[in-house]
């Protein structure tokens, strides 16, 4: 069964697909006020994922969760760079990179600057 | 139907094990064999329990009516079918484990006094009634079940990614058994003292300031998305001839999985639930118990039923995948207790129509999600957009926090979002990591005045 990863669509995101056949798969949520698109993850890779970081784990949505920044990051690059949404290996050949930001990210997150 | 009201405690009476007098305290304590109480910790040093939580609960009587470190007759019973040797239904070992170490130069035997030490200071006493040894991975597969004695609910062999199975596996081989009475009560620091209510004052507060003769109990580990708040407001639609009069929020403190949410901000994230008018504060009130959490499920859903029937709560609303990590559980093994028992679990009935057994009467929720075409948050039970539906995802969440992302207000309230905010500030991290459990096992939620007992 595959799992799926949520890529959260901020608007600095937004503009970097914008024109990109990606553009028709972006999915609403909570009444628009979200943007998100879904990566599917064949269970194998799932597996390899939930190996590689202690907290991540699939949720009841089926959904893999927890996963660091680093990790939702590179995702999202690697989605940009090839306008698809079929690049859960590419991010897999970037793991020991990821792996290695996502260490400092288990110290420290900065906080954002709200009232 | 007739009109409900409070139950009795647990067990018949509240335990209260707490000497408020100094003197009488000192007396009882004087040359006593003294031990410093340590943390238990996991494989790479990082503390996951400390007894100390365990010792509050027990002697205010969030535990009632266990007084103590469990006799090994008492944890064969818990671990057998969840019943105490005097029959009261209990469903986690309560031990004060001890390293061999310790044992040789505590050198204690039945009828010794322990003067039990915390950050360097008299804490308790305990009078020891057994000396035993266990085994830690044996109790922590029996405590939580397997697939092949306990096939109604299990669903997965417990291994080291289980918190819960974990504290049991790393605990001493060694219990020291007997009853515990604090001799110099905690001092809560900020903010759980705004928080602080102990049974006997949380029953009396409930009765006598809130005058709520129903009053519903919701379980959190979490910071409340709105998920979390219907939730609530659904739940306390129950009731007798009229929804509950409040609604009890008890958060369970203490040392927690990392990526949950630090203790200060669940508090506090709930807190603004009320005091930002989600739900009004002459309804809603926020509490906590001092517990690891084991997140066990149906088994951690039968403690919770205890606590709260010994705060004075009439019902408890248990949902999916109630107090869990991971697919260990069916996602509805509470549901399964609390409406018709889980016979391996010693259960052919659900725990509050079994002989000594529970009083608090469940009340099992389906789920909540957003239903775009409904334009709400709608209850699973009663939506019929199913494909259409948004699930909350407390995970899902976190990674929005995470990656600097303000939920938005239909998902999360602003107010409690700042909460997250303010301890993330403080800690450098919006979530429960390793530093947060040293630092927290450092410092605890409590200090304690200094004591001089007498040499004896």
């Amino acid at each position: 069964m595959p799992h799926y990863i949520g890529v959260i669509l901020d608007e600095n995101r937004l503009a970097q697909i914008k024109g990109t056949p990606l553009e028709e798969k972006i999915q609403d949520l909570f009444g628009g006020q979200l943007k998100m698109l879904v990566v599917e993850v064949p269970e194998d890779k799932s597996e390899q994922i939930l190996k590689a970081f202690d907290r991540a784990r699939i949720d009841s949505r089926g959904f893999i969760e927890d996963l660091p920044v680093a990790f939702k990051r590179a995702l999202f690059e690697e989605i940009a760079k090839a306008k698809s949404l079929d690049v859960i290996d590419k991010v897999l050949e970037r793991l020991p990179e990821i792996q290695e930001a996502a260490k400092k990210e288990s110290e420290y997150i900065p906080p954002p600057e709200i009232e | 139907m007739a009109k409900l009201k409070m139950p009795p405690p647990h067990g018949g009476e509240l335990v209260n094990r707490v000497i408020e007098k100094k003197e009488y305290a000192e007396s009882l304590a004087a040359g006593a064999i003294e031990f410093d109480l340590k943390p238990t910790l996991d494989p790479n040093g990082v503390p996951i329990r400390h007894v100390y939580r365990e010792i509050v609960s027990v002697c205010y009587g969030f535990f009632s009516p266990v007084e103590g470190s469990m006799t090994q007759n008492d944890l064969e019973g818990v671990l057998k079918e969840r019943r105490l040797e005097n029959g009261w239904v209990f469903p986690y070992p309560i031990l004060l484990d001890v390293s061999e170490e310790d044992l040789k130069s505590l050198d204690v035997k039945e009828g010794d006094r322990l003067l039990l030490k915390l950050k360097g200071q008299p804490f308790a006493i305990m009078d020891v009634e057994e000396v035993y040894k266990i085994d830690p991975k044996d109790v922590a597969t029996r405590t939580f079940g397997t697939p092949e004695n306990n096939p109604e609910v299990v669903r997965q062999p417990f291994d080291e990614k289980h918190p819960g199975w974990m504290i049991y596996r790393c605990m001493n081989p060694y219990v020291i058994a007997g009853k515990w009475t604090i001799i110099n009560p905690p001092k809560f620091r900020e903010p759980y003292d705004r928080f602080w209510l102990p049974p006997a004052e949380c029953r009396a507060v409930i009765k006598h300031v809130k005058k709520w003769r129903t009053c519903i109990a919701h379980q959190t580990r979490n910071v409340p998305h709105t998920g979390h708040e219907m939730l609530m407001k659904c739940a306390a639609y129950t009731g007798d001839i009229e929804p509950c009069h409040g609604i009890l929020v008890n958060a369970i403190i203490g040392a927690k999985r990392k990526g949950d949410y630090p203790n200060e901000a669940i508090l506090e994230g709930h807190e603004a639930v009320n005091k930002y008018g989600y739900i009004k504060p002459s309804r809603h009130m926020v509490t906590f118990t001092l517990w690891d959490m084991r997140y066990g499920n149906p088994i951690e859903s039968l403690l919770h039923g205890i606590i709260r029937q010994n705060m004075g709560c009439t019902h408890h609303m248990f949902g999916r995948d109630h107090a869990a990590v991971g697919e260990y559980y069916d996602k509805y093994a509470t549901q399964i207790l609390w409406s018709e028992g889980i016979p391996s679990f010693g259960f052919e009935a659900p725990p509050n129509e079994v002989e000594k057994g529970l009083k608090i009467i469940p009340q099992n929720m389906a789920e909540f999600w957003y239903c775009p075409v409904c334009g709400e948050i709608a209850y699973s039970e009663n939506c019929g957009h199913v494909k259409e539906k948004q699930k909350f995802s407390g995970s899902f969440l976190r990674g929005m926090v995470a990656e600097g992302v303000m939920p938005p207000k239909v998902v999360m309230r602003p107010e409690v979002y700042k909460a997250i905010v303010k301890w993330w500030k403080v800690f450098g991290y919006p979530f429960v990591n390793n530093k947060y459990l040293e630092n927290l096992n450092k410092e605890l939620e409590v200090d304690l005045a200094p004591m001089e007992i007498p040499k004896a």
